[in-house]
């Protein structure tokens, strides 16, 4: 096995999918000779050529029009969103086209495809290189979403999400793009999507997160530990369809529940796991279910790392949670 | 069968063609002289006339109460029909709503296109949208949204597929002259000039978006001259007539299967009734003008030019158009026996495998319902 980090790992993903899928494209702005602005696909245009891996114009809508097409055309576009925050131009051909495509068409089409992009803050990105939408698509029917937050799942994700038959957004924590590294096998394997990962068995209290949170959450449940409180830290991983059954088995066992992700609170993804939760488990909890997470404000440039939940921030909750603070 | 090219250059002010608004021809020409068959302008007229029918059928539906909605193709068909038959049977097409009538040259059964009007059980849709928004893929005819101007980038993509895969054929993505202010005209155009994509932009302009008139549309002195701006090639031709219609798209199909390239095409044509049946066009332009394209309808016209050529006459007019009349009242009257979709049918094809908590919403209602 090689130690590898996230962005290697992709890389790596990419590289295997195009050596033994014919069908698999690779494009986007600056993708090419460049190899993407976070380098994710370097080297990859050499070994298999501008037609399989190309540049395209500065256009959103028109990469996604053409991932669209591809899809509809039977190839396995897997197309690169520079950074997620620049997919609005786009946003049309993917709310009207991509995500509704199999249902208005009675399942006579399908577009599987994969748009790929860098997501989520704490690189000094500012406003518009930062953001964390992923609720926003999730409220798509028809649109998968997953975010990995390590090398192992990254790359097996990315490989499940070029083989599926549905349309996935596919969201790369740049924080963590080559952070760390991690043992990752060289061969093909998949992650499957839809599973939550339970990364910390614990029964005082289920912590479910996803993406660079992770990490931040990880911080907080070693230092819960030396305490004496037990965590139970879930990964998420897959946002649609989302793991329902692994959170509710972990609430049954801790009735407390926090989530934590880096999106504003209002309308984010941690609003409808809570909603999720209470819904199907209240009688299970022993506290409200609680939500860490951004700010309702856009996403600020100097002071990112206020803005983003933080190590220290969560520890804060979960003690509050734990002593009924809530 | 194989055309003559003839001369003709791109970015002209005035359209293109070949009859008068009396069906006589410009100048002195036999159908022949461009590879044109007598039997296959008669059968392009004919099928002219079933498009006709069948739209005339969709607003006695909405009448009836049998359908919703209907959106018109009366007045247009010409345009339509004459350039689908420029394509190969391999060849794709990305409709728009007002084309949906016309794809019956192509192979869709009039019975799958009454259900799709109608929402019913046999519509190869499921009944999921608005009448207009028809598709098959056995026929290589993809499936259309809502949204103005959405199948052109899309359509752009199917092009790239086509030539990733070295095939020989050519897609052609209609919209009115209102879908070329969207910036997925923009987006197609560039996208396919710059990667060399066989895709034809086929612009049905039937001088109005709903009720803002192509003037208030674009400043642009045609529709195809902004083909220019992306370094490909733009014709305006006469929709109304069928021969400068089939010969033009022909053109530009073959060319761009040949050397892998995008065209424009700007049709100029009219619509007989309002924008659709939600629609009251008297608002918005005057009975005048309305007389004076029904003068210039492409059905009448082709119709006097058969008569010209000695090969189609009142009487045989009268006749054809009684047995469609037959035909679309069985075939409207089998639709309606046929059941709506069941509640089942919306919770599948979202995805592949339908998620769980799907399932459950289906129970829900189901539950719901049985109480
Ligand atoms: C993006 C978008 N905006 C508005 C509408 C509502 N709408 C439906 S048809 C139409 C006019 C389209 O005009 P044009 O493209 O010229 O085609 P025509 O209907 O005249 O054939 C409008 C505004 C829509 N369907 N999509």
């Amino acid at each position: 096995m090689a130690k590898m980090t996230i962005g290697e790992a992709l890389r790596n993903a990419l590289d295997i999918k195009l050596y033994e899928d014919e069908r698999v494209l690779v494009f986007g702005e600056d993708v090419g000779k460049k190899g993407g602005v976070f380098t994710i696909t370097e080297g990859l245009q050499d070994k298999y050529g501008e037609e399989r891996v190309f540049d395209t114009p500065l256009d959103e809508n028109g990469i996604l029009g053409m991932a669209a097409g591809l899809a509809l055309y039977g190839l396995r576009p897997v197309a690169e969103i520079q950074f997620i925050d620049f997919i609005w131009p786009g946003f049309d051909i993917l709310i009207s086209d991509i995500a509704k495509e199999r249902f208005r068409s009675g399942g006579q089409f399908s577009v599987p495809l994969v748009i790929r992009s860098p997501y989520g803050g704490g690189v000094k990105g500012g406003l518009y290189h930062s953001q964390s939408p992923e609720a926003i698509f999730a409220h798509i029917p028809g649109l998968k979403v997953i975010i990995p937050s390590n090398p192992y799942d990254a790359k097996g994700l990315l490989i499940s999400a070029i083989e599926d038959e549905d349309p996935v957004i596919f969201l790369e924590p740049k924080k963590i793009y080559f952070a760390f590294k991690e043992e990752v096998p060289e061969e093909k394997y998949t992650v499957p999507i839809g599973k939550a990962k339970v990364l910390r068995e614990g029964k005082d209290l289920t912590i479910i997160s996803y993406g660079y949170m992770i990490h931040e959450c990880k911080k907080a449940v070693e230092e819960l530990e030396k305490e004496g409180i037990s965590c139970e830290l879930i990964d998420l991983r897959t946002i649609i369809p989302f793991d329902g059954e692994t959170i509710l088995n972990s609430v049954a066992k801790t009735g407390r529940v926090m989530i934590v992700v880096e999106a504003p609170r209002i309308n984010s993804f941690a609003s409808e796991l809570s909603a999720f939760i209470s819904e199907r488990a209240i009688f299970y909890l022993d506290a409200p279910v609680v939500r860490v997470t951004g700010f309702d404000t856009p996403f600020p440039y100097v002071l990112e790392n206020i803005y983003m939940p933080s190590q220290k921030r969560i520890l804060r909750a979960c003690k509050k949670l734990l002593e009924g603070g809530f | 069968m194989e055309i003559r090219t003839f001369e003709i250059e791109p970015f002209t002010k005035e359209p293109y063609r070949l009859l008068d608004e009396e069906g006589k021809p410009l100048f002195d020409f036999e159908p022949e002289d461009f590879g044109l068959s007598k039997e296959f302008l008669l059968r392009l007229y004919k099928d002219i006339l079933i498009t006709r029918e069948i739209d005339r059928m969709g607003w006695i539906l909405v009448r009836q109460g049998k359908a919703y909605f209907y959106i018109s193709i009366g007045g247009q068909e010409t345009s339509h029909v004459a350039s689908l038959y420029s394509l190969e049977k391999d060849d794709l097409v990305m409709p728009f709503y007002r084309t949906v009538p016309s794809l019956h040259v192509r192979g869709a059964k009039l019975e799958e296109i009454f259900a799709q009007i109608m929402g019913r059980a046999s519509d190869p849709l499921k009944g999921r949208q608005m009448p207009g928004h028809f598709g098959k893929k056995d026929l290589n005819i993809f499936v259309l949204g809502s949204p103005v101007g959405l199948g052109h980038p899309v359509a752009m993509g199917v092009a790239m597929g086509i030539k990733y895969k070295k095939e020989n054929k050519v897609i052609i993505s209609y919209g009115g002259e209102g879908s070329t202010s969207e910036g997925h005209f923009h987006s197609a155009m560039n996208f396919a000039s710059v990667f060399g994509l066989p895709l034809i932009i086929f612009i049905v302009n039937n001088q109005y978006a709903i009720s803002v008139p192509r003037v208030k549309q674009t400043a642009s002195e045609t529709i195809a001259i902004k083909a220019k701006a992306y370094g490909a090639e733009g014709y305006y031709i006469d929709g109304n007539d069928a021969l400068i219609t089939y010969l033009v798209t022909k053109k530009c199909v073959n060319e761009a299967r040949l050397n892998k390239r995008p065209f424009l095409i700007e049709a100029e044509t009219y619509r007989f009734d309002p924008h659709s049946s939600a629609d009251d066009d008297k608002k918005y332009r005057s009975r005048e003008e309305l007389e004076m394209w029904k003068r210039k309808d492409g059905l009448l016209r082709l119709k006097k030019y058969l008569e010209y050529l000695g090969i189609w006459n009142e009487e045989k007019d009268e006749v054809l158009k009684r047995e469609i009349e037959e035909k679309l009242n069985k075939i409207v009257e089998e639709v309606e026996k046929i059941p709506f979709p069941e509640p089942r049918d919306m919770f599948y094809e979202v995805y592949v495998k339908t998620p769980w908590y799907l399932e459950e919403e289906y129970l829900e209602l189901k539950k719901e319902m049985e109480e």
